[in-house]
């Protein structure tokens, strides 16, 4: 630690994680994610044409994802994909961690913050495209109209599990995951909630594939778009007996893409400055590690901080392919659950970083506990 | 916390002083839709923005690059600042947080998108059109534009509250002095995907949008912009800026009952919440500016949970919606800013169209016709999809205490 230091080692100031789950390409819950990350196996599948007419031959699918069976047929009937991910990582997290299986009471009130790219864009071009092709321009189902609005998934959670307190969806691409914690974040401190539920999702899609396709650089060619959902859970520190990591500081920015490294040195440096923290204090760094020559800047701006010690990497967690709005969560889940693997003593420091394409930046300083 | 600066574009008027006037005026901004081929519907009223140019607000940005709802952001960011008199270079050296709220992100382009694609297959998709969808754009393009580095851009989609949710992010940021200043608002384009979806509920009205009225018919979708400058009071007064009205604090919960009917008990939950985050007592309230879509659902909904807090003699309820429809995202933010802009010059605006109250909507929704009032303390309700509600409590700035 360094001599200005955060770290009496027992002294937690910042939000603590206390809790996760995640419904990935490694299948439904935290310990298919932990075994996942732990063999690092790949995800990619050949999609079936005839249930996925996009214009990919692969993607990393949850395996078997299929709503109705996952959740059962009662109140999913009109559910979305990406919904129905949220709505699992939600069941998954509450059934991990506290054995809860009913919904919160109502003095229990917890709070949820979802990241998201764009909702569903699927749900959203289906209802159009029945405004087209059905014999009247009205004749959309009306019960799926409410999955083509953004906070249809965050919404849906708060239904099945009770979760009344603050329920927002943020949007910032890549950076969603980072953003909503810093959100999450601001309503611990101004004490708008006590627990709160924060993740990000992202479905695949044949319309989420085509507008991929479209929008790729050359040097993003190679991208298989993966999907699913994590969900942390966030309380004010000193709630809970065994926190997994608290959260120090989140940093954003934004840049254009000519002056990523710099912009995103100059972001770290704020999260170490802001913390009292150095570049030797850092003990593992997880970068996003985006499609194409982004991740060459990403990783000039990690070298530009580290110049004296290379922090431990902890690999994006590319075997379940890109998983755009959901990957900076997955990259805290990947980060816990090689802490659960190969636990380190206690108070190692993390940095995060999450780069998007429209030029949002984010760090996270967590401190494993 | 105050508000500094406003950029205002709906479909009563562009600019605070337009809107303001509007406002008072009881304009409405009802027509027949052009934004989208309505063939088909026995009626397609909505409150379109039909002489927007982008280009007269966005000077540094390809507006081609841009779909319409990030177009309306970024011009009424531009123009907040520029009516709250903020020196860019200046606002470049301190550290700020863009939350933009909307309902459809770039569903107007998403619109284009899927009709082309029943035409000409989705593999010839106009590139150009599909960069512009991802909803993160609405606020980072307002960074990108004004040359700002050191912010925080994030937008959120938490439907018809987000404008709220955003002012209220943005009140939080400032408040613990994170930030220095918040862009804060909400933006929405018309698209036929939520204009359908509308229609299909029965809940599109025929001509005019009628809150509280017996006869009200629905809502009319519409669009726009409202963006606010929040800054602390000490950097409003250090700088010698005017100040429009104080942010006193906001409310924010979940129904967590129904995706798309609002929940009376929770509504009235989020004005409890609001009033005991600003630290005022139900009586202190001069004027609420409901969330008033003019379905039969909210209104009674609405009308209850008021009461529900307020007892048998509540303020004054109005709903702007009656002049410029319901523009989703933009909604609670333009709202907002005809609180401020209320509070400011005096008056009420009215709730226009207006013929008999509903007998279940016991409200003075103020028929019709704004009236003179001194307004100390305003509540702005914003209600959504999702049970996401969100409450802001407005205050007259009556200097330095």
């Amino acid at each position: 630690m360094s001599a200005m230091g955060i770290a009496v080692p027992d002294q937690v100031r910042g939000p603590v994680i206390t809790g996760w789950s995640a419904v990935s390409p490694y299948g439904i819950g935290r310990d298919a994610f932990v075994q996942g990350v732990s063999s690092g196996r790949a995800t990619v599948s050949v999609l079936d044409t005839d249930k996925w007419p996009g214009p990919d031959e692969l993607a990393c699918l949850v395996p078997d994802f299929d709503v109705r069976e996952v959740l059962g047929k009662k109140g999913t009937r009109s559910m979305d994909r990406v919904t129905g991910l949220a709505v699992t990582a939600v069941r998954e997290l509450l059934r991990d961690e506290t054995r809860q299986r009913d919904p919160f009471a109502d003095e229990e009130v917890a709070a949820l913050v979802l990241g998201t790219t764009t909702g569903s864009a699927q749900s959203m071009m289906d209802l159009t495209r029945d405004t087209w092709i059905n014999e009247a321009p009205f004749h959309v189902d009306p019960g799926r109209f409410p999955n083509t609005v953004m906070n249809c998934a965050a919404g849906q959670c708060a239904i099945w599990y009770g979760l009344k307190g603050p329920n927002t969806t943020v949007a910032g691409g890549r950076a969603s995951g980072l953003l909503a914690l810093n959100y999450a974040r601001r309503l611990l401190t101004a004490g708008r909630a006590h627990t709160i539920l924060c993740g990000a999702a992202e479905e695949y899609s044949p319309a989420r594939s085509w507008l991929e396709r479209h929008t790729r650089h050359p040097d993003e060619n190679a991208t298989v778009l993966g999907e699913g959902c994590a969900v942390l859970r966030l309380q004010p520190p000193g709630t809970h007996p065994h926190p997994l990591a608290e959260l120090l500081c989140i940093t954003t920015a934004i840049t254009h893409p000519h002056h990523i490294t710099t912009t995103l040195a100059h972001t770290i440096k704020r999260a170490l400055h802001q913390t009292r923290l150095n570049p030797h204090d850092i003990w593992a760094v997880s970068p996003s590690t985006p499609p194409g020559t982004t991740a060459d800047h990403e990783r000039n701006a990690l070298d530009l901080i580290f110049t004296d010690h290379t922090p431990h990497h902890i690999p994006a967690p590319g075997p379940i392919g890109d998983t755009a709005a959901a990957t900076a969560t997955f990259q805290i889940t990947t980060l816990l659950s090689h802490h659960q693997q190969h636990p380190q003593p206690p108070n190692r420091i993390a940095l995060i970083t999450a780069i998007d394409r429209d030029g949002v930046l984010a760090t996270a300083l967590l401190r494993l506990l | 916390m105050v508000l500094t600066g406003f950029g205002v574009f709906s479909s009563i008027g562009v600019g605070a002083v337009e809107f303001a006037e509007g406002l008072r005026s009881g304009r409405s901004g009802a027509k027949p839709i052009t934004a989208f081929d309505t063939k088909g519907f026995a009626h397609a009223n909505g409150c379109e923005i039909v002489d927007f140019q982008p280009e007269r607000w966005i000077r540094n940005l390809d507006v081609d690059e841009l779909g319409r709802a990030s177009q309306f952001s970024v011009a009424a960011a531009r123009m907040a600042i520029d009516d709250a008199h903020l020196d860019v270079e200046t606002l470049r050296e301190q550290r700020g947080l863009i939350s933009i709220g909307t309902t459809d992100g770039e569903s107007f382009d998403l619109d284009q998108l899927v009709e082309s694609e029943i035409w000409f297959g989705p593999e010839n998709m106009d590139a150009t059109i599909a960069r512009r969808v991802r909803a993160g754009r609405l606020s980072a393009a307002v960074a990108h534009e004004l040359g700002l580095t050191d912010v925080e851009a994030v937008t959120i989609p938490t439907a018809c509250a987000a404008g709220n949710y955003a002012i209220g992010y943005g009140f939080d940021a400032v408040r613990t002095g994170e930030v220095d200043f918040a862009l804060c608002g909400g933006a929405d384009a018309m698209c036929r995907k939520t204009f359908a979806g509308f229609y299909r509920l029965g809940t599109i009205a025929p001509e005019l949008c009628q809150p509280f009225d017996a006869d009200r018919k629905g809502i009319l979708t519409g669009e726009g912009a409202g963006v606010l400058v929040l800054e602390s009071l000490e950097s409003a007064l250090a700088r010698g800026a005017r100040i429009y009205a104080e942010v006193l604090g906001y409310g924010l919960n979940c129904d967590a009952y129904h995706q798309v009917a609002p929940n009376q008990a929770s509504v009235a939950r989020c004005m409890e919440l609001a009033l005991d985050n600003a630290g005022i007592k139900p009586s202190e309230v001069d004027l609420i500016s409901a969330h008033g879509t003019g379905t039969k659902a909210n209104d009674i909904t609405e009308a209850r949970a008021i009461r529900e807090v307020y007892g048998d003699l509540p303020p004054r309820t109005i709903s702007i919606k009656s002049m410029l429809g319901h523009t989703m995202g933009a909604a609670s933010a333009l709202a907002a800013i005809a609180c401020s802009l209320a509070i400011v010059h005096g008056f009420i605006p009215p709730t226009i169209n207006h013929v008999t109250t509903d007998p279940e909507c016991e409200v003075d929704c103020v028929p019709n016709e704004a009236v003179e009032a001194d307004l100390r303390i305003v509540q702005n309700n914003g209600l959504a999809f999702g049970g996401n509600n969100s409450i802001v409590m407005l205050g007259k700035y009556e200097g330095v205490r």
